[in-house]
């Protein structure tokens, strides 16, 4: 069965419309939080309709449509800014010493391997006790194996970045934590 | 309630945000530039080789016929463990049998008619798949790139606190950096729902080997098909006592009559030849995601049933949407070219994210000027090379070095990048030493 055209024409105009509304309020000089109401109700109405005919098909066209609208709406932006000079921010991100400064080698590779290469560990064991947990909470068995399969590079992005944000003593704790959910996973045997 | 982030954690946030883009650098801006250019796989397969025979679509006695000539052609070579027949399609209307050692267009008629050569295409699959690397090893890394695409997304996020509110600021021709930095940050903004699903279908798809490596060695003895047979379906029961050629003619019959609004496309032979054959149908549904239902039969084109990727476990139907949803394969030729444009914006965030943070450098006075040509040579040597992988498809055939070409020319290209700044810099320094 396919979803009628109209309906998924429908989520595309108002995929369309949220993000017109939200170029307008975005503009105005004051907030306004009916118009920025208006703007996400409508991209939030364009993927309930579109999930209720088409499914996460529909909900993919939808967004997609989102985006061109927002794309084309860049393009007219870029192609009528004003020429100019304004100051640009120039927040140091701390990737590489200045002049003068230690190069901190040994840190910056501790910092690595942590986050990338014990991160990647202590992903999987994540995802290993979701899979335990759905099995434990009736999940078929396919079910629980794309849990883990969905769950390990999700959690692997999140985890990395709140590592990057930690300092050292905490980024370990991090580890800790989750590499010993495993430690219950295994002693019930589901792993 | 405040929403918006402390001062220290939108500075941590930046840090953390640079460090895992210019980790993965010249790596995530390659996966990119080559998943751009992989949307149109089809299509760069058709270019290929335009003038391989095409059809809307093959009768079964065709198809059986060819299947037979294939095997035919094949003794006295190490059985192969599956063949596979590619029925026509809209963005590819060919039949094309594969086999483990060779790949041959089928004519209308079912006669085997030349070799496919697609090797520029596959040069490409590779590139982005494994960026060529060994599969397991290449396939992870970019598994792990997709991962930090996912983090770079939420640094990013949480590093621009007014990165939604400016999300139709874009101040293209102003100077002093201004211009880079808004269309990192506006173009980042408008893919983030592409680039969240793209880059966890890709880590996903990257990451499953070790994953299921993990499951495997703890919950099924090391055997990494039973933690996919769930999902996927399972292998037959071998059996390599001999056997006539299975029926697949009537198992595209079956479909035909039972299933016409299924789009066939690819019948699979499980050890043709032996006792232990199946034949497999993929088909794909329309307004679905999933890349296709599978469709058993056995070797007389009895049906046997379906594994449920199209209406079974959610697990199932989730993990067979993961490739649609990445490839952008399921909405034709308009999906396609968002999918490019798309793809080209995340390529230009990629690109212009370690333009960003050596431009602030320079400012604060740290000019890196060989460091800034490598990015110059990474940035434009990577599509210059590409060009000159095509130019050789034209020129040499489909026999042609890609992958060396490709990586030879843009280490050229980085490398030249960097010896004409330093020839500009000692140039800049000559007059200085000599005053």
């Amino acid at each position: 069965m396919t979803a009628p055209a109209s309906s998924i024409l429908l989520a595309a105009i108002a995929a369309i419309a949220g993000v017109a509304v939200l170029r307008f309020a975005w503009s105005k000089a004051r907030r306004s939080a009916a118009l920025n109401g208006l703007g996400w109700l409508l991209l939030l109405a364009a993927t309930l309709v579109a999930a209720q005919s088409a499914g996460a098909w529909g909900i993919a066209i939808a967004w997609l449509c989102a985006s061109v609208a927002a794309l084309a709406i860049l393009a007219v932006a870029a192609a009528t800014s004003p020429r100019g000079r304004a100051s640009v921010s120039n927040r140091r991100v701390r990737m590489l010493a200045e002049a003068g400064e230690p190069r901190q080698i040994a840190r910056r590779i501790a910092t690595f391997l942590i986050v990338v290469v014990a991160g990647m560990a202590a992903s999987i064991a994540l995802g290993i006790a979701f899979r335990a947990i759905a099995l434990g909470a009736g999940w078929s068995e396919a079910d629980a194996n794309a849990t883990a399969f969905f769950a390990v590079p999700v959690i692997w992005g999140i985890l990395s970045f709140a590592m990057l944000m930690q300092e050292r003593r905490a980024q370990l704790l991090t580890l800790a934590i989750s590499g010993l959910t495993l430690v219950p996973v295994y002693l019930s045997g589901a792993w | 309630m405040r929403l918006v982030p402390h001062a220290d954690t939108v500075k941590r946030a930046l840090s953390a945000h640079a460090a895992i883009g210019l980790l993965g650098g010249a790596l995530l801006y390659l996966v990119c530039l080559s998943g751009t250019l992989l949307v149109f796989y089809q299509e760069w397969q058709r270019f290929e080789q335009p003038d391989a025979p095409e059809m809307t679509r093959i009768e079964p006695a065709a198809a059986q016929r060819a299947v037979e000539t294939m095997l035919a052609s094949e003794r006295g070579k190490p059985a192969t463990t599956h063949l596979y027949l590619h029925l026509p399609v809209e963005h590819l209307p060919r039949a094309t049998i594969t086999t483990d050692h060779e790949a041959v267009h089928v004519d209308q008629r079912g006669n085997l008619v030349e070799p496919e050569e697609n090797l520029w295409s596959e040069f490409l699959y590779g590139l982005h798949y494994t960026l060529n690397l060994p599969a397991l090893v290449g396939i992870t890394i970019v598994g792990i790139l997709g991962a930090m695409m996912v983090a770079l997304a939420i640094s990013g996020l949480v590093a621009h606190p007014r990165i939604f509110r400016d999300a139709f600021r874009l101040r293209a021709r102003q100077s002093g950096g201004i211009a880079l930095s808004d269309w990192h940050n506006r173009l980042s903004v408008w893919t983030l729902p592409f680039t969240l699903a793209i880059a966890i279908t890709g880590a996903i798809i990257g990451l499953a080997t070790v994953t299921a490596y993990a499951i495997a060695q703890g919950q099924y003895g090391g055997d990494l098909e039973a933690v996919y047979a769930p999902i996927f379906g399972e292998e037959g029961e071998a059996d390599p006592a001999p056997a006539p050629v299975p029926d697949v003619a009537a198992a595209l019959r079956y479909m035909e009559r039972e299933y016409p609004q299924v789009e066939l496309t690819y019948a699979v032979i499980h050890d043709p030849g032996t006792a232990g054959q199946h034949v497999q149908m993929v088909g794909s549904h329309a307004q679905r995601l999933i890349f296709g239902e599978y469709y058993a039969f056995d070797a007389a084109g009895n049906f046997e049933g379906t594994v449920g990727l199209a209406d079974g476990e959610i697990g199932q139907q989730a993990a067979a949407s993961i490739y649609n949803l990445h490839f952008g394969n399921y909405g034709g030729l308009p999906v396609k070219v968002v999918y490019a444009i798309l793809g080209l914006a995340l390529t230009v965030v990629s690109a212009t994210g370690v333009y960003i943070w050596l431009g602030k450098r320079r400012r604060r006075g740290v000019d890196e000027p060989r460091l800034r040509a490598a990015w110059h040579g990474v940035v434009w040597g990577a599509p210059g090379a590409l060009v000159l992988t095509l130019l050789a498809r034209l020129t040499i055939g489909n026999q042609a070095p890609f992958t060396a070409i490709f990586w030879i020319g843009l280490a050229v290209a980085v490398a030249g990048a960097i010896a004409l700044a330093a020839r500009g810099e000692s140039r800049v320094l000559a007059p200085e030493l000599s005053a």
